[in-house]
């Protein structure tokens, strides 16, 4: 890209972490912003929108009919269309719902009077419009984001290498969280954390979604035999953040 | 004549206001919630008790420390948990660090604009570009409590019932507790920026409500306070009374039949004797008295605070950093009882009421600061014709002057919608 692209920071239902992860980058942030147009960042400005993106990034889900209709409106805005976070590239812990058998008895719980509040299945942002990239985590890893935005700044396509989030452990071997007997999902996890969490003593829980190629029953059986985990167990953990639709497709395409 | 706001910006989530203006008096003035329902109570019934603080950060990325906590913190009063002294140290210094960077966030790069009439907080970096990097810089040392302590500053990971999985660095520590010392007299000249600001004059009188601790400046724990009242958190839970209409994705709260104000101007109000000298010197410059029932100034609270919560942890830091930090992480025996604990989050008093049964989770209810503000904002919403000046502003300008005061309550609509 030539002149100064045209940058987008937007939101749809979440928590709206991977945005503050974003400015979390402190100083590098403030530097990014002046090497770039903002189109819309809400969280910083009420200025006019403006006709088009260069790059729409683009956290959470949509669950409203109007943040549907939104999201449409960016695509159609943008050249390229980033999902942004778990919520986005997965669906995020809102998708739990979906997996729990009747949603609409789950709204009831919650809300009295349910008239009026949308509750649809949750869609990641790529099974409602075409999606150029994926940054997954929940929240995102700002190192990594900060090293994609710029590179596609920069006109370059960036490469999330597929690999097991074990590789960047530094537990694996001896100090296994799977061989210790802890539900730890970082063998079909795509890396790129750093291995947070089990370098914090948690194990992975599968927030950036599954790398390509996984052996599910494989790890089903690993989760079975040395972490002690019932089947149902076992699905829990695998649909915290919305990602248990995604195993399934990433053990099919090897 | 009709008011409408779409999409409030610079606010954590998604809402719009709405209003009738009937012969110049305001009827019907409502923040309207355009996050979509998660479902964060309903989702983790029959769940196991471990997954609930995890989950729960899940509810808001700007404030992930405080629902994490008081989760755990809930929990650990169902089970009969005691913590031992340095996990309570810990858990302080990670509730200063997470009110350091959200105030931080939410006055620099928020609310400041309001006062200058700027659109776009780049307006504001380019004007004012040494107290941007100042506000980035104080942001930043709250995000590395947090990260010292809780492994990761947006969703924290070491936490666990009765303690922490890791001890934190002690160099860490160490440094945390030099930068600390070396980015106060930035903190100072922020709080006295703050100070000087012009608030516009408001008044409607409310209840405020916040915890209250006898040691301290309360904020990981103490009872409720509100008015002059003092409760149990369960107590006071059980006389607040939660109500959702049609079309309303967020639930509002009233207290004894009222509404309420919580968040930084109501701890102030009810905690300020606790103050550490230098926040508490910021509140005399500052000419605030109390009751001061004019919500604009919940902004200077918060400054007040920011400068509180940075001699606060570097008292605590100073303690953690005499010897070796040693952790535990207790062996629990009952997992079935029923918990009820609050925490002060950056934007008021949170609340976690969960019944546990062997481990999993039966009933949850989340009582959020938000929750808790909405119907009170409303109802001084309701009175916005009588801000200071109001009468003679042309109608955007109106509107500006609604969006600062929605701003100034620093509303979570993420939280709000769980």
């Amino acid at each position: 890209m030539d002149k100064k692209p045209t940058v987008a920071i937007l939101s749809l239902t979440c928590c709206e972490g991977c945005q503050v992860a974003i400015f979390d980058l402190g100083e590098r942030f403030l530097e990014f912003l002046t090497k770039v147009n903002i189109g819309d960042f809400r969280l910083a400005e009420e200025l006019p929108d403006v006709k088009k993106y260069d790059i729409a990034i683009v956290e959470g889900t949509a669950i409203t009919k109007e943040q549907l209709r939104r999201l449409k409106i960016v695509r159609k805005k943008s050249k390229i269309l980033i999902a942004l976070g778990a919520c986005a590239c997965v669906g995020g812990p809102q998708e739990i719902k979906d997996y729990r058998g009747n949603k609409n008895q789950l709204i009831r719980i919650v809300y009295p009077n349910v008239r009026g509040i949308d509750n649809p299945n949750i869609k990641s942002v790529k099974e409602l419009v075409k999606v150029d990239f994926e940054i997954p985590g929940c929240p995102i890893n700002k190192e990594e984001f900060f090293r994609i935005i710029n590179e596609l700044i920069a006109g370059k396509k960036p490469i999330i290498e597929q690999k097991p989030v074990c590789e960047e452990c530094i537990r694996k071997n001896k100090m296994c969280f799977l061989l210790l007997g802890k539900p730890c999902l970082g063998a079909i996890t795509l890396a790129g954390c750093g291995a947070i969490c089990p370098a914090n003593n948690f194990p992975c829980d599968g927030c950036r979604g599954p790398r390509k190629g996984i052996k599910l029953e494989a790890m089903k059986r690993a989760l079975k035999f040395k972490a002690h985990m019932r089947d149902d167990e076992i699905e829990m953990v695998m649909e915290r953040f919305g990602e248990k639709n995604e195993y399934i497709k990433a053990s099919k395409k090897i | 004549m009709k008011i409408r706001i779409d999409h409030i910006a610079k606010i954590e989530g998604h809402a719009s206001f709405t209003a009738d203006i009937i012969r110049g008096d305001v009827k019907g003035a409502r923040i309207k919630i355009e996050d979509g329902a998660r479902l964060f109570e309903g989702i983790l019934r029959g769940r196991k008790d471990e997954e609930l603080p995890e989950i729960v950060s899940r509810i808001c990325g700007v404030c992930p420390v405080v629902h994490n906590l008081t989760a755990h913190k809930a929990l650990e009063k169902a089970y009969g948990i005691q913590l031992d002294e340095t996990s309570i140290i810990l858990r302080k210094l990670m509730m200063l660090g997470q009110l350091i960077n959200s105030h931080a966030l939410h006055l620099f790069f928020f609310s400041l604009a309001d006062f200058f009439g700027y659109k776009s907080d780049l307006q504001l970096i380019n004007a004012y570009p040494e107290k941007t990097h100042d506000a980035v810089k104080i942001r930043d040392i709250g995000n590395r409590i947090v990260e010292a302590i809780g492994g990761r500053s947006v969703h924290p990971v070491t936490p666990v019932l009765g303690g922490f999985r890791k001890a934190p660095d002690s160099a860490k520590l160490k440094e945390l507790l030099t930068d600390c010392k070396k980015i106060m007299p930035l903190v100072l000249r922020l709080g006295d920026l703050f100070n000087q600001l012009k608030y516009p004059a408001f008044h409607r009188e409310t209840t405020f409500v916040s915890l209250t601790n006898s040691e301290e400046y309360a904020v990981y724990g103490g009872k409720v306070k509100a008015g002059k009242l003092i409760f149990g958190p369960k107590e006071f839970l059980s006389l607040v009374k939660e109500f959702q209409g049609p079309d309303m994705v967020a639930k509002r709260t009233k207290f004894a039949g009222n509404t309420y104000m919580v968040g930084a101007l109501a701890r102030l109000h009810n905690n300020f004797e606790k103050l550490n000298p230098e926040a508490k010197k910021l509140l005399v410059k500052s000419g605030l008295e109390f009751p001061c029932y004019n919500p604009f100034y919940n902004i200077l609270a918060q400054a007040i605070e920011l400068l509180h919560c940075f001699e606060e942890s570097i008292t605590l830091l100073e303690l953690l950093t005499i010897g070796e930090v040693k952790i535990s992480e207790p062996k629990i025996e009952n997992r079935t009882g029923e918990g009820i604990d609050a925490i002060e989050a950056p934007r008021g008093t949170l609340f976690y009421d969960v019944k546990v049964k062997d481990g999993i989770i039966r009933d949850l209810n989340i009582v959020t600061p938000t929750v808790q503000n909405i119907a009170n904002l409303e109802a001084d919403l309701e009175e916005f014709e009588h801000i200071e000046g109001f009468k003679g502003l042309k109608k955007e300008e109106r509107i500006d002057r609604i969006k600062m005061l929605i701003r100034a309550y620093d509303p979570c609509v993420t939280c709000s919608v769980h």
